[in-house]
């Protein structure tokens, strides 16, 4: 893999971000890139405690209301993975779903800062159902979220759903992989965006919070396995990693087309790229991350990896993406301003450094305002779990 | 010994002809025909001691000239099978001359002769059909039927692992024929034939218990059908052999002993009803193979039968067949959604009932309102089948599932209640025959008094903690399955 790299990866992974004359745009990206206010939560359980806590990190952070009064709101949240593979007995919302009392909480603080309204949306796995027949087959109450305010609605992004085009949205300054993306309407159909995500890992990209989150937003029918070869399908087939991960296929060629068609081929390589291209072209103004219970070792479960269901008992805010995952993964217990090479990205570029290049936020703990319970009294190691886990195994074997 | 729909049967490979057949095939040997040979001795019949098989199946005329040596080389080992209770059907199959091979089974006491096509009027001895599924006579008067097409259950090797448009595995399993079986002729003793797959590695133990296991589990009777490998080193007294054979014998007494539970009837919110012939065998047969594997519990229901089948319980109906129901059947089915039930029917269908109701765009049915409930017809006359039993669920909705399997990716299950309904099982087949990393756990809308897994890996039955969820029904946690389990469940 490294033999693949360009010269202006191997400065990036030796994180000499700054000093790159030969690449002014990244250079000037970086330099350029927002400060932001991240809050932090104490709540150990999914209990009453989870609307109070939000509300007052919203309040550390500003206020909703200067955000989302009058407005539309987008609401991407967390079902990705095989919705019937749970880890062990404990419910997808319990590791690796945004929860929904969490979904309901922030739904519910949305309408009471006056969003005229609100979109909860996701595309989950290789599925055209409604999110209401996936809530359902979770054994959720859909109910509880579409009565948590007034006009919230449902969408499943994966395919054209209610709009009639796809909605272009184009990567400031050409892209890295993408020039850009054909997304669904809801995703251009907004005033405020916002990630609500899960404090989790991920196999290929070491973390997945509220910047991988919105790789999710991508409709199926473009990106995944089974998508149109000119024009969209008009069904949601497959997963996106035959385009996304690994480029075994192209986008529907009605879509915004690769680059570079030499790029490499690499999980570790595209998705930090796709994720921070995404995140530039549909910006986030509000990041939240549900890390009140979740899994360690992936973001799904695969079965034979060293996972465990955990319960940090955290809740992360931010006005900037990049900044509130550089705090969650500071709560994790990882370095935020790490490089390919070392844990969580042992296989993969830093999307967080990636995002940071293309001038969205700011990953240095240093550089941006942590308000709410400090990071030392919310760490939760995921490695240590990690850790623990192959110790038994190892004990066992 | 008379044969029953209780009969357990084996396919008992042996003598001239069965060499005859087999010696141009690629990878015939000739220690394998000398296998076939001492599988004469009626002495092999010793291995079926305190096992449930009790009805061979021998190769008895084929048109060939080792038809007459063959049914002349099987005496002995048919007069000591039949002192110890053991029944004997012969295989008449190919250019045989029928007549005289019929005449030959009855002179030897065969109590059946199985074979293609229609059974001759005059046989004088009980014929079985044995044909395809798709061409099986589910009327014949045979009180037993032999599907001859069966597959080897499992993951199949061949394919893409990554699975396929249903999220899970693919898996090979008799189950959607058995269903179809079941409501083409009921009340029947099925039986199924499919061989072991060659392949350079002995057959573990655990592929034959899911072979038992796969056809048992609908209430039918795999035609047990060992390799080569095996029945060589059962010859040899080969103790990993004995070992194997225990344990397919195992896996068949404990069918016998939960015998119960083929007489439920399978539950679920969906009914198909289809004839299940011609044309339409290939869809319907697809339709039901693909269910078990979006989680769709469903009912089948044969299209003669229909007019006077109960639709108590059901959410809806998919009326699969391009050919328009009789008035009688329409007018039932057109009653049924006018009640609040949700019909499913071709694109065919003539003069839809009903004005359009608003609906996803992608979904493959137009959908219109009908009294209370909704008729959907299909907007293509060849629409891709998985994404019409996809749409049928999205339709139905997931609202009122009943039952909820997590953690099992290559199960399938079905559930079953007794005439009463006091008693229900949930069968689960493993068709890795792995047990996933977190033991497979199912939602259950409606608890009841006692849930308690059986399953041959068990020692004895274990029983099952409920465990309520905050949105209502429970979940019960199942210990690892490799193989085959069945949730009991009581009130």
């Amino acid at each position: 893999m490294k033999d693949e790299l360009t010269r202006r990866e191997m400065l990036l992974g030796a994180g000499a971000l700054l000093t790159l004359p030969a690449f002014p745009a990244w250079g000037r990206a970086a330099v350029t890139a927002p400060t932001a206010r991240v809050s932090v939560g104490r709540c150990m359980s999914y209990g009453p405690e989870v609307v109070p806590t939000l509300a007052t990190m919203f309040d550390q952070l500003g206020g909703l209301d200067r955000l989302v009064r009058g407005k539309t709101v987008a609401v991407k949240i967390n079902m990705i993975g095989v919705r019937s593979q749970r880890l062990g007995t404990a419910p997808m919302e319990e590791t690796f779903w945004t929860n929904p009392v969490v979904i309901g909480g922030v739904v519910h603080l949305l309408g009471k800062a006056g969003a005229c309204r609100i979109r909860v949306v996701e595309g989950p796995w290789s599925s055209a159902e409604t999110l209401e027949e996936v809530m359902y087959s979770m054994n959720w109450k859909p109910q509880d979220i579409l009565s948590a305010a007034d006009n919230v609605e449902f969408e499943n992004t994966n395919y054209l759903g209610r709009g009639k085009t796809y909605s272009r949205l184009m990567v400031p300054g050409g892209g890295l992989i993408y020039p850009g993306y054909d997304l669904n309407h809801s995703y251009a159909d907004c005033d405020v965006f916002v990630s609500l995500a899960k404090l989790k890992e991920h196999a290929a990209t070491g973390v997945t919070l509220s910047m991988k989150n919105v790789y999710g937003s991508t409709p199926i029918t473009i990106y995944g396995e089974g998508a149109g070869v000119d024009e969209p399908s008009i069904r949601p087939h497959g997963g996106r990693g035959g385009v996304f991960h690994f480029a075994r296929r192209m986008p529907s060629k009605s879509a915004p087309q690769q680059i570079d068609m030499s790029l490499p081929k690499d999980a570790g390589y595209r998705i930090p790229r796709i994720v921070a291209e995404l995140c530039s072209a549909r910006p986030v103004h509000l990041a939240i991350i549900d890390g009140v219970k979740s899994a360690t070792g992936a973001e799904t479960n695969y079965g034979g990896r060293p996972q465990a269901a955990i319960n940090p008992g955290v809740l992360i805010a931010g006005t900037n993406c990049v900044a509130t995952d550089a705090v969650a993964m500071a709560v994790m217990g990882y370095d935020p301003m790490v490089v390919r090479g070392t844990a969580p990205f042992a296989s993969s570029d830093s999307m967080l450094q990636l995002g940071e290049s293309l001038g969205i936020g700011m990953r240095e703990m240093s550089r941006n305002e942590v308000v709410g319970v400090p990071v030392s009294q919310v760490v939760f190691s995921y490695s240590a779990v990690r850790d623990k886990i192959l110790a038994a195994a190892a004990k066992k074997a | 010994m008379a044969l029953s729909t209780e009969s357990n049967p084996m396919r008992w490979p042996a003598g001239p002809l069965e060499i005859a057949l087999r010696e141009k095939t690629k990878g015939f040997t000739a220690e394998k025909a000398e296998v076939l040979r001492n599988w004469l001795d009626p002495a092999t019949l010793g291995i079926l001691q305190g096992t449930p098989v009790n009805c061979l199946a021998v190769s008895w005329a084929s048109g060939l000239a080792a038809d007459a040596d063959q049914q002349k080389a099987l005496k002995p080992l048919i007069e000591r099978g039949r002192q110890a209770g053991i029944s004997f059907v012969g295989l008449i199959e190919g250019e045989a001359n029928k007549p005289a091979a019929l005449a030959a089974a009855r002179a030897a006491g065969l109590s059946a002769v199985a074979m293609e096509g229609k059974a001759p009027a005059d046989a004088g001895i009980p014929v079985i059909p044995r044909d395809a599924a798709a061409q099986m006579s589910w009327g014949a008067a045979s009180r037993v039927l032999s599907i001859s097409d069966g597959i080897w259950p499992g993951i199949p090797q061949d394919v893409n692992q990554a699975g396929g448009p249903t999220n899970l595995p693919w898996v090979d399993s008799n189950g959607a024929v058995l269903r179809i079986a079941r409501a083409m002729a009921p009340g029947k003793g099925v039986w199924i034939e499919f061989d072991p797959p060659q392949q350079a590695t002995a057959l573990t133990a655990d592929a034959y218990m899911l072979a038992v296991a796969d056809p048992a589990s609908y209430g039918a009777r795999w035609v047990v059908s060992l390799d080569d490998g095996l029945r060589a080193d059962l010859t040899a007294k080969k103790q990993p052999a004995l070992d194997t054979w225990k344990k397919i014998a195992g896996m068949m007494a404990f069918f016998q002993e939960h015998k119960e539970a083929s007489t439920y009837e399978a539950m679920g919110p969906l009914a198909v009803i289809s004839n299940f012939a011609g044309d339409d065998w290939q869809r319907g047969e697809e339709a039901i193979n693909l269910l078990p594997r979006i989680r769709q519990p469903f009912r089948v229901i044969a299209r003669s039968r229909a007019a006077g089948a109960s639709f108590d319980g059901l959410q809806a109906i998919y009326y699969l067949d391009p050919e328009a129901p009789s008035a009688a059947l329409r007018e039932k089915l057109i009653a049924f959604a006018k009640d609040g039930g949700i019909l499913f029917v071709p694109s065919k269908w003539p003069n839809p009932e009903g004005p359009p109701a608003k609906a996803e765009p992608y979904l493959l049915f137009n959908v219109h309102t009908l009294g209370k409930g909704r008729l959907a017809v299909c907007k293509e006359e060849q629409p891709d089948v998985y994404d019409s039993v996809a749409d049928i669920q999205n339709i139905i909705s997931h609202r009122n599932d009943q039952l909820r399997l997590y953690n099992a990716p290559s199960m399938n299950f079905f559930y079953q209640t007794s005439a009463q309904g006091g008693k229900g099982v949930i069968q689960l087949l493993n068709y890795s025959r792995r047990p996933a990393s977190d033991g497979p756990l199912f939602y259950v809308k409606q608890p009841h008094r006692l849930a308690r897994l059986v399953s041959p890996e068990l020692a004895s039955p274990t029983e099952l903690h409920w465990d309520p969820q905050e949105a209502g029904g429970s979940e019960l946690s199942l210990p690892k399955i490799s193989v085959y389990g069945a949730v009991e469940l009581e009130n």
